[in-house]
């Protein structure tokens, strides 16, 4: 059989981009941008306690028929990536981090809804903040972004330094989907998350990074752990209190 | 020589029979589109659940949990009871749907918006709820999306778009893996434009299942003794367009609003047998007002919260007109101080389509404060902006005086004095909030604005 020029480079082609495949597959590589507000540089400003509000973090398994919807693993998802988080910033950062919002103080509040409301809204101003921040993920250097001083209406805990907010996105491969990827080309599975750190006193986004990693993102645990230590890794650590 | 010879014809027949099953949907999808009289009959019967079908309901079922969990259901036990009570009216008598559950909610959404899910959840987004006009509106929304649950939409959908994605799939492998030569070219020349036609049939058929809810929904609406003109109505108002969001892209999965009350007055031709008096229309409408005003006042925070200022201030004056307490006036100053320096209706230019993606753009590069900064340099941002806080302290002031004053009027005062550098003013409005207020839940912002202001 001869192979005309045009069978050739398509050979060559596939080659590289299977190439290309296995190494996301095997060594993970974690590529995160990490952007800090001068006032955390120049240590004008640090974070010793913080408050991790609900990651929002969503997956979706692909097969040949089409995305498929993953609510569950989405959830166990998300409550990894948030203890994850805590365990990175407290082990590496000494960054303490508090449960979640305190509970409604005032007796008129009691049993309502309006504290979930509240963080709710909150989650919401971030979600309309996320893609002004990812236009210009640089410009957090200059401290351009701020969620105002209605961060305080949270009603944190008054040593409360900063307010974590984590969004993340998906995609885990069927079999037959990997094995399509890996002959055809396609996205191969894979985490993508966008955190950002906003001062819990006036709303300034004091950190963002966006790690993402290769690999099943409901099984690749060590990954996940990996791509968050390198995501954190210019955020200066608290020093202990006196 | 064969071997290559025989390779291509293989790939190129299958190909071919590619092709000719994506075009089927397209085919199907324009016969169902033909005749306005001919509506389904309610209910899909005869449906069998697959496996495939059982994980859509799984996650629908899943996803109902998230809503509620995020703090996107509004627990308003009287509104929600409203919608149940109007939903409950909409079903055929003694109809046991096999795997559904009525469930009927407010969503805390500003942006006008309903959905099913197929489990039998009905959302109704509180812009929506603000927008319309009166029960028989609400019927008609909450009609299409029982349709939409009635007739298996979502699963039917599904199980179509999944052989798609299959189709588009297999034709990519084909495409990568084509041989050369003219068949070759051939193959990727068609493999190349196959999957957009895939994609046009997805929307496509979309775009009939809305037109079936539709058209249904007006049926169920006779049967429930509802106006059925309304259902026009309601697309009349949501064409309406405050923040020139409604973009025209090239694929659209619902029809367009003008098409649909085009198709939807065409066949309310041939089957209204009643039209509603415009008394009894104002006397639904004061009745739906009084029953919905505290969920369109939640509404208006959001709107508020979304930057939706100008929908905030067409919507507080419509709650203004229906009743002037001190808390609707109050929602109305609100309004006009949060829209600041931006014209309170957009232009014919900024309503076209362009200039609808230039400001998509403009909002997706600037910040509200950057945005804000710039039209106050503009001598029409400055005349705004004096217009608007003049407005708005008019009715802060208005609210103050009514009958019981909501104390929260001494904060938007504080903040429109902020903002115009009477520091004075602005501390002592908001220390009266403090102390009319004190287990309000921004007390500690509103405290530590005071201590700036008392500081300068």
């Amino acid at each position: 059989m001869k192979l005309t020029n045009s069978v050739v480079s398509r050979l060559r082609a596939s080659i590289l981009l299977l190439a290309t495949l296995l190494l996301i597959g095997f060594t993970s590589p974690s590529i995160q941008a990490q952007f800090l507000h001068p006032k955390i540089k120049s240590k004008e400003t640090s974070i010793r306690t913080v408050v991790v509000l609900p990651a929002k973090v969503s997956v979706v398994r692909d097969s040949m028929k089409g995305p498929e919807g993953m609510a569950a693993e989405s959830d166990e998802l998300s409550a990894r990536v948030e203890k994850i988080i805590a365990e990175v910033l407290s082990k590496q950062k000494n960054v303490t981090t508090l449960s979640s919002p305190t509970p409604p103080t005032s007796p008129s509040d009691q049993g309502s809804s309006q504290p979930n409301y509240n963080v709710a809204d909150f989650q919401t101003k971030f979600d309309d903040l996320l893609p002004k921040i990812m236009k210009k993920r640089s410009d957090v250097k200059k401290g351009r972004f701020t969620m105002g001083d209605e961060v305080l209406n949270l009603n944190l805990e008054k040593t409360t330094d900063a307010i974590v907010f984590i969004r993340g996105e998906g995609k885990k491969l069927t079999g037959g989907k990997t094995a399509f990827t890996m002959l055809v080309g396609g996205v191969p599975a894979y985490l993508r998350l966008q955190i950002g750190i906003v001062d819990a006193r006036n709303g300034d986004v004091l950190l963002y990074t966006d790690p993402i990693f290769g690999g099943d993102p409901t099984t690749a645990v060590d990954r996940l752990r990996k791509a968050l230590e390198k995501g954190f890794k210019k955020l200066p650590a608290a020093q202990p209190t006196p | 020589m064969f071997y290559k010879k025989s390779t291509s014809l293989v790939v190129g027949a299958l190909c071919f029979c590619l092709v000719l099953t994506s075009f089927c949907p397209l085919t199907m999808a324009q016969k169902k589109t033909a005749p306005v009289e001919a509506t389904p009959p309610p209910i899909r019967e005869e449906f069998n659940f697959g496996k495939v079908d059982l994980e859509v309901l799984e996650q629908s079922d899943l996803l109902d949990t998230k809503f509620e969990r995020d703090g996107l259901v509004l627990h308003d036990e009287s509104a929600n009871a409203y919608l149940r009570r109007i939903g409950l009216s909409l079903v055929p008598k003694e109809l046991d749907l096999e795997r559904v559950r009525w469930n009927f909610r407010v969503l805390r959404d500003p942006q006008p918006n309903a959905f099913a899910l197929p489990n039998g959840s009905i959302y109704v987004s509180t812009g929506l709820i603000f927008l319309i006009d009166n029960e028989s509106q609400l019927a008609a929304i909450i009609a299409h999306e029982m349709t939409h649950v009635m007739r298996r939409h979502t699963y039917v959908q599904n199980r179509s778009n999944r052989k798609k994605f299959l189709t588009m799939n297999i034709m990519s492998a084909i495409g990568t893996y084509a041989p050369g030569g003219i068949v070759g070219a051939v193959i990727t020349i068609v493999t190349t434009v196959a999957p957009f036609i895939l994609i046009a049939t997805v929307y496509g058929y979309s775009r009939d299942l809305e037109r079936e809810a539709d058209l249904k929904g007006v049926d169920m609406m006779i049967s429930a003794e509802y106006s059925p003109e309304e259902m026009v109505n309601v697309m009349k108002l949501l064409n309406k367009d405050f923040e020139g969001e409604n973009i025209r892209l090239f694929y659209n999965d619902h029809p367009a609003l003008d098409e649909r009350i085009k198709y939807l007055s065409s066949y309310l031709g041939t089957r209204a047998d009643k039209v509603t008096h415009q008394m009894e229309l104002n006397r639904e409408r004061a009745a739906y007002f009084g029953q919905m005003e505290s969920v369109m006042r939640h509404d208006l925070q959001l709107a508020i919260n979304a930057t939706r200022f100008r929908s905030a201030v067409y919507l507080a004056q419509r709650l203004v007109d229906f009743h002037p307490d001190s808390e609707n006036l109050f929602w109305l100053a609100e309004a006009y101080r949060t829209l600041g320096p931006r014209s309170q209706q957009l232009t014919e230019k900024e309503l076209t389509n362009s200039g609808k993606k230039d400001a998509a753009k403009k909002r997706l590069k600037r910040t509200l404060e950057e945005e804000e900064r710039e039209l106050l340099e503009t001598p029409a941002g400055k005349d705004n902006w004096q217009q608007h806080q003049q407005k708005a302290e008019e009715f802060y002031l208005r609210a103050s005086n009514a009958e019981n004053p909501v104390p929260a009027v001494h904060r938007g005062l504080g903040m429109l004095y902020e903002k115009l550098g009477r520091a004075n003013d602005a501390a002592s409005e908001y220390e009266k909030y403090v102390e009319l207020a004190p287990t309000a839940i921004d007390r500690e912002r509103i405290k530590k604005r005071i201590e700036a202001l008392r500081r300068t």
